[in-house]
């Protein structure tokens, strides 16, 4: 890690690893209403474009991988329904996810794919993507979890606008927009999208106990997952970037059997 | 578990048990040789023992050797005969190496019982793999067109649509479909061609013919897209194939280049056929469309690989196509490779037939062969 004696938002505080010489990341912009199709039957790009110009959403499409990330570079949108199994093996769906995120692209990924198993789903999520549709899938649910993802992201983006964008607690300050924190000894932070938005909904609701299955519901929509331990994964994170001893937590509270409590004072 | 399957197993652990007491049985062989001489030799001892006392009791030399032909007298002094000595000796050895040689030979014999079953089982378990793999490619194949499928009849149940609309709906389903129908009709193909049950004439064919016959069939499709194809083959150029088979090929490769000219809009194919120095006969299919790295050349002709979409047009690949080209030309005893100098750059398919005389062409071993039956014009992309 780099240890950063500026604010939050100085450009010197990326961590190693994640991140280290890509792009800035940042809140995807609002391009809401524009959604770029990868998918490389002709037939079944049609049928997704059309529907979702029904639905009144702007939409591009393209064939493959290389397109895509040529695409992304130059434009942004608001979510991109990307096909797994794209022509060129190396440059997959997954490989393009992971891609778009190593660049410090946050754009909401709905993978699309033939291979509908849960460990194919997990490794979609893994690579950075936002919720998983198996082929063939109902128009109807196809709309519904498009609607989903921007809902989601609109609200992140309105509940971290002004106000909400910067979070103290405890010697801890998060930059919600640039998914940066500083934790109490100083260390610099790059949040994940789910780390940010997780810390999102818990900090909207202080003192307040906040359920497992709310919290998969607000981050991830409600099937994606095959278990609420997914939560309890991501918050053991949180207590590690966050806690003095994540051992003790003072900040994310266990209430056993149902959920979480953040604190932002502490509570020994 | 299957029984065959069982059965191998079980007739493995058999020969592995045997294997384990034949060795057994060697050892202890050999022990039981070792003991017997060791007893033998306490015998003679007791022999010698005698001697000695005879002669401490005035038996003479030669009284003593008639009693107790083993034992020699030197000086009044009784010793086992070198001879017999000799004679334990090398029939302690000949029992061992009569044990050794029967030994290695059974445990040979049973290796090799070993190495066939466990070589059987694993091929049966490649077998295996191989048809869960492809089973798991196929249904992936068909998600696809289910899914555009299942979109369009969704989107007319959902949504008010124009006749127009409607119409092209209902284009695209039935497109879906025969997709799909081509998709099975190439996929039993493939099988037939790897199973072997599949019998080729071999007969003089005339190249220029044949590929004339294929171009016409795809002249509509190609004023359509703007692609122009030509064929400049060498008068009376003949080769030695099926000629349902060359059809099946030619049909291929054309339908490869169509569908790789198309997203380009428009371009060309050249059909150039001429016999080789060497005697060989050699057409190449060479296009203007949208080519492919030098480093996919192999990949291609590998089962539902598809290199590039029909882009916004509508040309569908089932990754099969040129399988069946490359498998129909091995049987056929010929070759066929593909070249481009990259993205865009167009490509070029070389078909190679060996010179010489008429042959029969089948896979080894093959049994309850079939004619090659003449299926819808196979669909691909390079």
């Amino acid at each position: 890690m780099t240890k950063s004696s500026g604010t939050i938002l100085d450009g010197d505080s990326r961590p190693e690893g994640r991140g280290a010489g890509t792009e800035p990341r940042s809140v995807p912009a609002e391009h809401t209403r524009h959604i770029l199709v990868v998918e490389d039957d002709p037939h079944l790009a049609a049928g997704v474009v059309e529907n979702l110009r029904a639905e009144g959403y702007e939409v591009d499409f393209v064939g493959d991988g290389q397109r895509a990330l040529e695409w992304l570079r130059g434009k942004s949108c608001g979510l991109v329904l990307l096909d797994v199994m794209l022509p060129q093996p190396e440059l997959d769906g997954f490989t393009v996810c992971r891609t778009l995120r190593e660049r410090g692209d946050n754009t909401p990924v709905l993978f699309l794919t033939a291979r509908g198993d849960p460990a194919d789903r997990v490794r979609g999520l893994e690579a950075g993507g936002d919720d998983y549709l198996a082929k063939p899938f109902h128009l109807r649910e196809l709309l519904l979890r498009v609607r989903a993802i921007l809902r989601r992201w609109d609200w992140y983006r309105s509940a971290s606008a002004a106000d909400g964008a910067v979070l103290r607690f405890g010697g801890n300050e998060v930059d919600f927009r640039a998914f940066r924190a500083r934790s109490w000894n100083g260390m610099a932070q790059e949040l994940t999208e789910k780390e940010a938005m997780i810390l999102k909904v818990l900090a909207e609701r202080p003192g307040e106990i906040v359920s497992r299955e709310d919290l998969l519901e607000r981050v991830w929509g409600y099937d994606v997952f095959p278990s609420t331990r997914t939560v309890d994964n991501f918050i053991l994170r949180l207590r590690k970037r966050f806690e003095r001893d994540p051992a003790n937590p003072r900040h994310f509270l266990t209430v056993w059997g149902v959920g979480y409590r953040f604190m932002t004072e502490g509570e020994s | 578990m299957k029984a065959p399957r069982l059965f191998q197993l079980t007739a493995l652990a058999l020969v592995l048990v045997s294997a384990v007491e034949v060795g057994w049985w060697l050892l202890d062989q050999h022990r039981f040789a070792v003991d017997k001489v060791r007893e033998m030799h306490q015998l003679y001892a007791q022999q010698v023992v005698a001697a000695q006392a005879l002669l401490v009791a005035g038996a003479g030399a030669a009284r003593v050797h008639a009693l107790l032909p083993s034992v020699i007298v030197t000086n009044q002094h009784a010793a086992l005969s070198p001879d017999v000595d000799r004679q334990l000796i090398a029939e302690e050895q000949r029992h061992i190496a009569q044990y050794a040689w029967e030994g290695s030979f059974f445990i040979i014999a049973l290796a090799a019982c070993i190495a066939v079953i466990a070589r059987a089982l694993r091929a049966e378990a490649r077998v295996i793999q191989e048809q869960e793999s492809f089973l798991a490619l196929v249904s992936h194949q068909f998600k696809t067109p289910l899914a555009s499928l299942q979109l369009s009849l969704e989107t007319m149940a959902m949504r008010p649509l124009s006749p127009e609309h409607l119409r092209a709906l209902i284009d695209r389903m039935l497109a879906d479909l025969a997709r799909m129908e081509s998709m099975v009709t190439q996929i039993l193909e493939s099988m037939r061609l790897d199973r072997g049950r599949i019998d080729l004439r071999s007969e003089p064919v005339d190249l220029g013919g044949a590929v004339a016959r294929v171009i016409a069939g795809f002249e509509e499709r190609a004023a359509k897209d703007r692609i122009a194809v030509s064929a400049d083959i060498e008068r009376g150029l003949q080769v030695m194939a099926d000629p349902l088979a060359l059809d099946v090929i030619l049909r291929n490769l054309l339908e490869n280049a169509l569908a790789a000219v198309a997203p380009v809009g428009g371009g060309s194919i050249a059909f150039t056929g001429r016999r080789t120095a060497g005697g060989e006969v050699e057409l190449a299919v060479r296009d203007s469309g949208v080519g492919f790295r030098p480093g996919d050349a192999a990949r291609l002709f590998q089962r539902f690989t598809r290199l590039h979409s029909g882009g916004g047009g509508s040309r569908f690949g089932t990754g099969l196509g040129l399988y069946i080209v490359r498998r129909l030309m091995q049987l056929s005893g010929g070759r066929v490779g593909a070249q481009s100098d990259g993205a865009g750059q167009g490509a070029t398919f070389v078909l190679t037939w060996p010179a010489g005389e008429s042959r029969q062409a089948s896979l080894p071993g093959a049994t309850d062969v079939e004619p090659l039956a003449p299926g819808p014009a196979p669909r691909e992309h390079s």
